[in-house]
């Protein structure tokens, strides 16, 4: 922001005043006008010294006209090329202080997440679809739920193997003693329905079954 | 107790299955204790249905659930697919007479599943360490899975395999060159090493035989120790329930009954 004012003054400098005034100026910050503008007044006063000594024109005045020339002349190029090299480095200095703002501002968002972060935390893209968000929890609960109802399943296809090749009809007796046993108080009415298949009994029991494990 | 269809032939145990190599090998025996053989004879049918719990552990990829499923479904599945947490196969027997059953557990190799898989290293009377013949650092890994597993059972209550899979994969000198490595693991370890291939089932259905009848065989002295000592195992919380069908699945403390459903 100094800087800014800075180089407004310069240009008020330059627009106000006469050629005069570019003498006053630091070196430092001389432009190719004031170089121009010092040509001028210099010039001026070498017009007024010929003026002065009238023709013919000594030689001494012509020589040194001459090497004021070639002095303003390489003022000229010294000026210009600072001024290119400034305008690179101030180039150079605005590109860099906007990449200065634009990390400031990005640490400063990061800076925020990151400080309620410890050193084994982990940041979880929201919008990405594959995030992870089940905890260990919920997949002990699963796997275990899991193996409950694999359990049963293999139960119950031996139990069909069984029905398949008839053995259960021989050991009939057996069987509804065992699922009486098996029911027991939570299902009454099984005991009483002779009719209904072993399956259809099997499936009433694992409701009962089912009911009373998740309490 | 369910009504179950009779065992397969093949899962019928009447002679004592042979090791591989007795170069690591823990019990040399031909035939099953004349103790076991004699209180088998008399007790089938009051004899309550026998299940021992193994646990198959290892780095991931080296074919543990290959292994468990060319047993006990006799396929092959070529595609890679991670096992989630754990899984169980039941593997039902005859062994001299008397039902009995393998409870085969297949844990997941892969490193997140740990903290889970390890929930049901507890009461194995098996523990089944598994690497890949083709792959040595996963064989340099078997003892650290073994200790984990070791850790979660009382001493000296497990049997231990050591398992090279992959036999297919590697030529029969490689084979050779890496069971001497894997002979010299298993004794530090205090295990009995096999060398099968699950894709085409080599050794496969020998190794399980051989798991089976060593596991009932140690199941009915330790029921014969019990009931001639009159000594209460409840609440050690370390064995596994040999009570008809009760299976324990160690998750949450809950425990569910299978098989009277």
């Amino acid at each position: 922001m100094e800087q800014g004012r800075e180089e407004e003054e310069e240009e008020l400098e330059e627009d106000d005043g006469g050629p005069e005034r570019a003498l006053e100026k630091s070196p430092f910050q001389l432009t190719a006008e004031d170089v121009y503008d010092i040509s001028s007044v210099v010039g001026r006063d070498l017009l007024q010294l010929q003026l002065s000594a009238g023709p013919p024109l000594p030689a001494a005045l012509a020589r040194l006209q001459f090497r004021i020339v070639r002095v303003l002349e390489m003022l000229e190029a010294l000026v210009s090329e600072s001024s290119l090299a400034e305008e690179q480095l101030r180039l150079e200095r605005d590109s860099l202080r906007r990449e200065l703002e634009e990390l400031r501002a990005a640490g400063a968002r990061g800076g925020t997440g990151q400080l309620s972060l410890g050193p084994d935390k982990m940041v979880i893209d929201l919008a990405d679809p594959n995030r992870p968000r089940f905890t260990l929890q919920e997949l002990r609960d699963v796997l275990q739920e899991r193996n409950q109802l694999k359990a049963q399943l293999l139960v119950v296809q031996e139990e069909l193997q069984c029905y398949k090749s008839g053995i259960i009809s021989q050991r009939r007796d057996q069987t509804e003693e065992l699922e009486k046993e098996a029911t027991g108080s939570s299902s009454g009415t099984s005991r009483d329905s002779e009719e209904k298949t072993i399956i259809k009994r099997l499936f009433s029991f694992k409701h009962g079954k089912g009911a009373s494990s998740r309490t | 107790m369910h009504l179950v269809p009779p065992v397969s032939r093949d899962r019928i145990i009447s002679q004592f299955p042979k090791w591989y190599t007795p170069e690591a090998c823990l019990q040399f025996k031909e035939h099953f204790h004349a103790q076991v053989r004699t209180a088998c004879q008399w007790s089938t049918g009051t004899l309550g249905l026998k299940i021992s719990k193994v646990v198959v552990v290892g780095d991931l990829y080296v074919g543990k659930t290959s292994l468990i499923n060319r047993f006990c479904k006799d396929n092959f599945d070529r595609d890679y697919k991670a096992t989630i947490g754990v899984d169980f196969e039941i593997e039902r027997f005859e062994i001299i007479g008397v039902p009995y059953n393998l409870q085969i557990w297949d844990t997941a190799g892969q490193e997140k599943f740990k903290c889970i898989a390890s929930a049901y290293y507890r009461g194995a009377e098996v523990i089944i360490t598994v690497f890949d013949l083709a792959d040595i650092r996963t064989l340099d890994h078997t003892k650290q899975w073994l200790e984990d597993a070791l850790k979660e059972n009382e001493p000296d209550s497990s049997f231990v395999f050591l398992v090279g899979t992959k036999k297919d994969l590697v030529s029969d000198a490689v084979c050779e060159r890496t069971e001497l490595d894997a002979i010299r693991f298993a004794n530090e370890m205090q295990a009995e090493y096999w060398s099968v291939s699950a894709k085409t089932g080599e050794n496969v259905k020998q190794f399980f035989s051989r798991v089976a009848a060593l596991a009932f065989e140690q199941s009915v002295i330790k029921e014969l120790e019990n009931s001639a000592g009159h000594m209460a195992q409840i609440g050690t919380g370390n064995l596994i329930k040999l009570e008809k069908n009760v299976m324990e699945i160690p998750e949450g403390n809950t425990q569910i009954s299978l098989g009277c459903c």
